[in-house]
């Protein structure tokens, strides 16, 4: 069973994320609405890729991005950012930061899952 | 590669109730801080918490709408954020003007989205577009923030720039400081203790200025520190320790290692405000940690409450076998039958009361659009109108107050046009140039008092007088009480310049607040005094579906009658009633009640005439008093409303199974005391 962790502060999209993912066989979602949570959810349950959106309100996903390529436990996670069309961060920053992949919303979620396929068997987990 | 493909059709159809439904949250939030900003124009910019709110849902907006294709809403919520974003990076000063363009900015966000789901034509909105650029266009250099003097608490190192600003703020408040470590462990999880929920009840002790994540040394998990700022008072910490977190006072340039450091927290004494407490209010009301809240289908409640509905007529149904039984069964095993019926009926009303809880929403969010009119209205004309809220915090069913809305608006925003006076009447009058409207909503029993009130010229009853003459509504000798005055606001078509219904021009009128309040089994009342103010009173149920009645019996037919409907059952002799012209009528507590005989009302057949007969007091002040020849007593029920439009009959709320297999009618009391008046 895998586990991905989905990040965004819209509860619509992160229903669109795991909506977009059901496809996948042997997956199970972890959701959380912020940064600090999203570490936490980290912390303390398996997760094998996360989807990390960028702008939230206590923590930018940059942040959380940088300091889980900073941790011991977590360097290696496969993140996909999914950031805002017109956002100022743009592709080569999130990459600089350690993104595994980068999409922009609205994304096609037929894109979304192979890019999570792709990624999970790939991962060493 | 990147894609910014657009959805397809079908998915989207999935997801687009919870889209607008977030949507509609957001952008409440985002007209409500932008009204508060409205207190920031012409201040320095020390709190940016409210702009930072801002910036946040508009960006969320404009991804929903992106996801959604809707490239006006898209483009406007992207203007709209640029615009403050410059206002955050003092790069832009915000004035009066500009945020009427912001609002109107929101405003049309709004009908962007209300269009696209009713799937209208969207409208325009270029010349808000072209205005939040031209505002944009002056933008100045920014300013360096004043340094602070005297204080002693050194921030640590690593603050953003907008943790600076909030610590700086908290410093000039004289707030404590305090340094929280929070370690996550799955125990504390399963025990609902996670970082949200510390980070929400750090935020009711005081305000997060810095929250981050560290490494332990072990490297393994995370540990969250927050350094948290608690205004000058005794701030106790102490049942926190056990669960995870440990708290030491901060006072020093480097963040002491938790439990080493135990210095007492330095106050800075440079002032002592009280604690700001609209931006607590603020941060307790943004969006809250997503894990707590669970969205709800509105049509699921129903269905759950139907299924109770259910559930209270089998175990009426129940309790009128156990009385079967009584004869038949050894009294102590009937006894056991009927403790058992009992704590049932009990703990029914505990699973009813808890789902209507579920479905019960604070009236707050209605009365904050009130603001909105009020702003709206009085902009293109000379008045000054203060808006006072109360009881914001009153619950009420989500039903009820979707329901209530258009009629609040209706009545609100006559108290604006023809209740409130220009500054200059007011002044003559001796009235402070500022008119108020006052907003207020509590609970009174099982029923919610909604109060919409002004201090403007009140109702001129001789004109309505005048008016309703000449439409033949009213005779020519008649004169007006309070009650008929309301009455006849309240006809569909009844207008004169003076009385409240008077071009709304949104197609609800007074006789829509009238049927509304009825429809919902609730009562309106007016109170209005010739240059003093007017009051509307709203008395509504705190939900509906199921209800105590009372079971009453004219002639063989049984009736159930909604007990909040009724102010009071009175006994009366026969003798004590007076005939007048056509109209039976008692006294009683110093007023006259008319009588309203069930019997002829639906043309049931009289029972031989008895010496005494019951007198239900219509609720509200209808001076009407409703005729029946027995009580039966009191019974909880479901309301099934006749929808057969063949079956609908004047007086008749709806109709009910009791527990024996009988269905009873239920009286809609409200409009069988609307009695033939003088004027009709």
């Amino acid at each position: 069973m895998k586990h991905i962790l989905i990040v965004d502060d819209s509860i619509t999209m992160r229903r669109m994320v795991k909506a977009s993912l059901r496809s996948l066989e042997n997956t199970a979602f972890e959701e959380a609405g912020n940064g600090l949570e999203a570490l936490e959810r980290l912390a303390l349950t398996t997760v094998d890729l996360m989807i990390l959106d960028l702008n939230m309100p206590d923590m930018h996903g940059l942040e959380v991005l940088k300091f889980v390529r900073k941790h011991q436990t977590f360097h290696n996670l496969p993140v996909i950012v999914l950031t805002t069309r017109g956002d100022e961060t743009n592709r080569t920053t999130t990459v600089a930061a350690g993104a595994s992949y980068y999409l922009t919303k609205p994304f096609e979620p037929k894109v979304l899952a192979e890019q999570v396929q792709q990624l999970l068997i790939s991962s060493p987990h | 590669m990147p894609t910014e493909g657009t959805l397809s059709e079908a998915f989207l159809t999935e997801f687009i109730d919870d889209l607008y439904a977030e949507y509609a949250e957001r952008l409440e939030f985002v007209q409500r801080d932008l009204l508060a900003l409205e207190t920031l124009i012409g201040q320095p910019l020390s709190d940016k918490s409210l702009l930072d709110a801002l910036l946040r849902h508009l960006h969320t907006l404009k991804g929903l709408s992106g996801t959604i294709n809707l490239k006006p809403a898209e483009e406007l919520a992207h203007h709209l954020e640029s615009y403050l974003r410059a206002v955050r990076q003092e790069q832009v000063e915000l004035s009066v003007a500009d945020l009427e363009i912001l609002i109107t900015g929101a405003k049309e966000l709004e009908q962007i989205i209300t269009a696209h789901r009713t799937q209208q034509a969207l409208p325009e909105i270029n010349s808000t577009l072209n205005a939040l650029t031209l505002a944009l266009s002056g933008t100045t250099v920014a300013v360096s923030p004043k340094p602070l003097g005297g204080t002693v608490i050194t921030p640590p190192p690593d603050l953003t720039v907008s943790e600076q600003e909030r610590f700086n703020t908290a410093v000039q408040q004289g707030f404590s400081w305090w340094q929280v470590d929070f370690t996550p462990s799955p125990n504390l999880a399963e025990r609902g203790i996670n970082v949200n929920m510390v980070r929400q009840r750090l935020e009711q002790l005081g305000r997060i200025i810095q929250s981050k994540p560290l490494i332990p040394p072990a490297g393994q998990g995370f540990v969250f520190e927050f350094l948290v700022a608690t205004p000058p008072a005794n701030t106790d910490f102490s049942e926190w320790q056990l669960e995870g977190m440990t708290y030491t006072p901060y006072s020093s340039v480097l963040p002491a290692p938790p439990s080493q450091e135990s210095k007492p927290a330095t106050h800075t004494n440079l002032t002592h405000d009280p604690p700001d407490e609209m931006l607590l209010t603020l941060n307790n009301l943004a969006l809250g940690p997503a894990a707590n809240l669970v969205r709800v289908d509105m049509a699921r409640l129903d269905e759950l409450m139907r299924l109770i509905g259910e559930l209270v007529t089998s175990r009426a149904r129940q309790e009128n076998v156990v009385k079967q039984l009584k004869l038949l069964l050894p009294s102590a095993q009937w006894r056991l039958l009927q403790e058992t019926n009992l704590v049932l009926e009990r703990q029914l009303r505990a699973l009813r009361e808890g789902v209507m809880r579920v479905r019960m929403v604070p009236m707050g969010t209605a009365f904050e659009r009130m603001k909105f009119v009020v702003r709206d209205l009085i902009r293109d004309t000379q008045k000054q109108v203060k808006l006072e809220l109360q009881g914001q915090e009153t619950e009420i069913d989500k039903l009820v107050v979707d329901r209530m809305m258009d009629p609040l608006l209706h009545l609100v925003r006559n108290a604006v046009s023809h209740g409130i006076e220009t500054p200059v009447e007011r002044l003559a009058q001796g009235k402070p140039a500022e008119g108020i409207i006052r907003l207020q909503a509590y609970t009174a029993g099982e029923a919610v008092i909604v109060e919409v009130e002004d201090d403007g010229q009140g109702i001129a009853i001789e004109q309505v007088m005048v008016q309703a003459r000449s439409q033949q509504l009213l005779a020519a000798d008649a004169t007006l009480q309070t009650r008929e005055l309301l009455e006849l606001l309240c006809r569909p078509g009844f207008t004169t310049q003076s009385c409240p219904d008077l071009n709304s021009g949104r197609g609800v009128g007074m006789d829509v607040v009238k049927n509304t309040v009825s429809l919902l089994g609730g009562f309106l009342t007016l109170d209005t005094k010739a240059g003093q103010g007017t009051k509307f009173t709203i008395q509504l149920p705190l939900t509906l579906a199921i209800v105590d009645a009372l079971i009453v019996a004219a002639g063989e037919q049984h009736f159930a009658v909604p007990q909040l409907s009724i102010r009071e059952v009175i006994e009366v002799e026969t003798t004590a009633v007076t005939q007048l012209e056509n109209n039976e009528i008692i006294a009683h507590r110093s007023e006259i009640l008319m009588l309203v005989h069930l019997t002829q009302v639906f043309g049931i057949p009289v029972t031989p005439s008895r010496k005494k007969f019951y007198v239900l007091v219509v609720g509200g002040d209808s001076g009407v008093g409703i005729v029946v020849e027995r009580l039966l007593g009191k019974h909880e029920i479901v309301v099934q409303p006749l929808n057969d439009s063949l079956v609908q009959v004047p007086g008749i709320a709806g109709a009910t199974e009791l527990g024996n297999g009988k269905i009873v009618l239920i009286l809609d009391v409200a409009q069988l005391g609307q009695q033939p008046r003088n004027f009709r």
